[in-house]
């Protein structure tokens, strides 16, 4: 995720009326057709806390697992987590227009969770105590690989990692490029903030 | 009332507005000649700029499924989003064909200002050391102009783009007429001080299409970072809100949008052009418009595209092709190799209000130069682009309070990623592809090209290089990437038009005009004899304007 594509805002509307060029209008308008949303200037953000919100994609077990999930990987803190982000919503909603093959390989994530619960604890995830939550997850979070020397052929990477890292990862896009993400990572909404200022240390004392 | 613009012969039908369109038809409407500008796109506004627009706005936060469904190739460039695909083509309406096993990724532009609005603005002027080549290494051929020939353009052309650099007297990397430069991160004036101290090799600011201060009419560059969405302060170059604009304002430029060039039209006096034939986008009706002289600015290989397009009983093999030449010797900057890592003793946290600077660090070619040692494996050489900078660490490990504490401390990274020299060769080509036709009915290009030994060599050589500069800059976890990317990646399309002296060998000759047809030019990168490893567009555009002054010379001794 570019972090620079998440942060900007609008603080220089008057500057650019002044230079706008006679150009645009000499010019035929362009067709509303062949304007992206974005640049006809839709807010696409409202949508996913509209009341009455249903699952496009995820069934009410998958979309409550994914809630619980997205608590546990970014949880409220000081700052409010992926719940209140409703990262579940926003990854509904590109699951829903993905490709069956995508689709299938997320679902195999999460089911994957269940399944280690089941065997485990014989009950679902969402259904476990936080506590054995938080202990189900520290197993895929940090599994243990081979030995660790270079050169081990029996090194072989832990599918639930691979699982834990491909939700994680939906999960971190979903709560980054959200409102409360940009919040979480200090922006403040202005897109200028003056000139860039680079590195003014003496030789040798860049830090 | 005002004439009807397809009923009148201009003096030049200018075909493209992009970089180079926009030059030709400013640099020949403000000499008084009536000129006609063919855009295949539509208009573009300052009102569609979304560079202000923050993600979490975008439906799908640019994984927008229109995206996937209509633009597969055009999305494989970083710079084609959810905010502004339309700029793109619908690569549905806009096919082309590859041999099995050798893609190419074509990324194009139908709009106003075409490639410009979205370009990367690195802007380096080549040398004697790339336009006189096959004369140092014995490889290809020269360029039929010298970089004293040159020269005089390139001032033109940075006086008026404004390119922010740095002078830095470089052998390969001549100095230019620069705004002031852009500053340098903590990491990236280590990396300069080290790479100088221990291989005498230069690290400078890029050199940018982006103004650090007001000029032109044109405001500095206020640092939000989205170039390629729009500017709403015009502070990076692209061609609607200057050259284009220039040209219209001159009274002597007509524009014409949505007009799809399918071929060029031949006079009934022999070799000599008449105009073109273009398609309505919209209407799908056919047109024509005349000139005297016919200008050909669609990109490299759209231009070659409508030259092969112009077959005609007299010119079975494509317009002003005699040599053969016409779509051979493709190239596009080979790319896939570089190297990152981490700057560890780097406390510096990221800064989400940090000013977003649009440029990066460039070092200049150092392989097989006139004061160095020719390297054993192989000729010309890469430069890099890259950066460094605290960012936040979204691969942090873990998850929990940890990880968003992780994610916000960050890591201070620095990369580099190499652009080499792609070598002109007969083998890498463009043809009419009979079987496939665009939406507007035109044949389609087969786009037959592979990088060689010499690409694979070069990659090979950045990706250690990269490390080996790295690591005397104090990176730890340095990760080497030594890849040859698919050709196209670079977006850096040169050849297929080439220009030479000798018409058995070239399609153009020194001032970008055809051997075979007297009023016929192609002022792009078609143009090009060889790649050298510098970002092409400044060049393009000084070639532009030199053939443009020739053009108006002989239109003022009546010649044309």
């Amino acid at each position: 995720m570019k972090r620079r594509e998440m942060l900007r805002a609008s603080v220089l509307a008057g500057a650019a009326a002044a230079l706008r060029p006679s150009l645009a209008t000499a010019q035929s308008a362009a067709q509303a057709s062949e304007l992206t949303p974005a640049q006809s200037g839709v807010d696409g953000s409202k949508d996913l806390a509209a009341p009455g919100w249903k699952p496009l994609f995820l069934d009410e077990h998958q979309n409550e697992t994914l809630i619980v999930l997205s608590d546990l990987i970014i949880p409220a803190t000081d700052t409010p987590g992926a719940k209140e982000a409703l990262v579940n919503r926003y990854i509904d909603l590109v699951l829903a227009a993905e490709t069956h093959e995508t689709q299938r390989a997320f679902l195999n994530s999460l089911g994957y969770v269940d399944g280690e619960s089941m065997r485990r604890s014989k009950a679902a995830f969402r259904y476990l105590s936080r506590e054995d939550q938080d202990i189900l997850l520290h197993a895929l979070a940090y599994p243990r690989f081979g030995s660790g020397w270079a050169g081990d052929t029996n090194a072989v990477a832990d599918p639930g990692h691979s699982h834990f890292e491909a939700l994680k990862g939906r999960i971190m896009t979903a709560y980054y490029s959200s409102q409360i993400g940009e919040k979480e990572l200090g922006w403040d909404g202005a897109f200028a903030h003056g000139p860039y200022q680079g590195c003014e240390h003496p030789e040798g004392e860049h830090k | 009332m005002a004439q009807d613009p397809l009923q009148q012969t201009y003096d030049a039908v200018v075909v493209g507005s992009g970089a180079t369109g926009g030059w030709a038809a400013k640099q020949l409407a403000e000499a008084g000649l009536k000129v006609a500008l063919l855009e295949a796109g539509r208009a573009v506004s300052p009102k569609e700029f979304t560079e202000h627009m923050p993600a979490y706005k975008l439906k799908y936060r640019d994984h927008s499924p229109e995206v996937v469904r209509t633009r597969p190739v055009q999305k494989q460039c970083y710079a084609c989003m959810e905010y502004n695909y339309e700029w793109f083509v619908n690569d549905l309406e806009n096919p082309y064909s590859t041999p099995p096993g050798k893609p190419f990724t074509w990324q194009r532009l139908r709009v106003l200002g075409g490639r410009s609005l979205v370009w990367g603005r690195q802007s380096y002027r080549m040398s004697d050391n790339d336009f006189k080549a096959a004369s140092r290494d014995g490889y290809g051929d020269d360029w039929p102009i010298s970089y004293a020939e040159l020269g005089p353009y390139y001032d033109i052309v940075e006086r008026y783009v404004g390119i922010s650099g740095a002078l830095e007297g470089n052998e390969m990397l001549p100095d230019g007429q620069f705004l002031p430069p852009m500053k340098m991160s903590c990491g990236e004036v280590q990396l300069r001080e080290r790479v100088k101290a221990k291989f005498g090799h230069t690290v400078t600011i890029g050199r940018a299409a982006v103004l650090t201060q007001n000029h032109n009419g044109r405001l500095a560059c206020h640092y939000c970072g989205p170039c390629e969405r729009g500017c709403m302060t015009f502070s990076y170059f692209s061609s609607p809100f200057t050259t284009v604009k220039d040209a219209i304002a001159s009274g002597n430029c007509t524009l014409l949008t949505n007009a799809v060039v399918s071929h060029v039209d031949m006079d009934t006096e022999p070799n000599k052009a008449r105009g073109v034939t273009y398609v309505d986008r919209l209407t799908r009706q056919v047109k024509e418009v005349r000139g005297k002289a016919v200008i050909l600015c669609a990109q490299a290989l759209e231009s070659t595209r409508i030259l092969l397009n112009s077959s005609t009983r007299e010119y079975p093999n494509g317009l002003a092709n005699s040599s053969g030449a016409l779509g051979h010797y493709l190239m596009d900057h080979v790319v896939g190799a570089g190297a990152s890592g981490r700057l560890a003793d780097f406390k510096t946290l990221p800064n989400a209000n940090e000013p977003a600077r649009p440029n990066g660090i460039y070092i200049p070619r150092f392989r097989n130069t006139p004061s160095g040692n020719k390297h054993s494996r192989f000729i010309r050489g890469y430069g890099y682009q890259g950066g460094a900078g605290a960012g936040f660490n979204f691969s942090a490990e873990g998850y929990g309070a940890s990880l968003k504490k992780a994610v916000k401390e960050g890591e201070y990274e620095i990369s580099l990623g190499a652009f080499g020299e792609s070598l002109a060769r007969w083998d890498n080509f463009v043809e009419i592809d009979h079987d496939l036709k665009d939406a507007w009915g035109i044949p389609a290009l087969h786009i037959n090209m592979t990088h060689g030994d010499n690409e694979a060599a070069l990659m090979e050589d950045a990706g250690a290089m990269g490390a080996e500069m790295l690591e005397a800059a104090g990176a730890k976890d340095i990760r080497v990437q030594a890849a040859v990317e698919v050709p196209g990646m670079a977006i850096h399309e040169l050849g297929t038009a080439r220009m030479g002296n000798d018409p058995k060998k070239s399609v153009l000759n020194a001032f970008n005009q055809a051997h075979d047809v007297k009023n016929l030019f192609v002022m792009d990168g078609a143009s090009f004899v060889s790649s050298a490893c510098q970002n092409p567009t400044l060049t393009m555009m000084a070639v532009t304007v030199r053939a443009c002054t020739h053009l108006i010379d002989r239109f003022r001794k009546s010649e044309v």
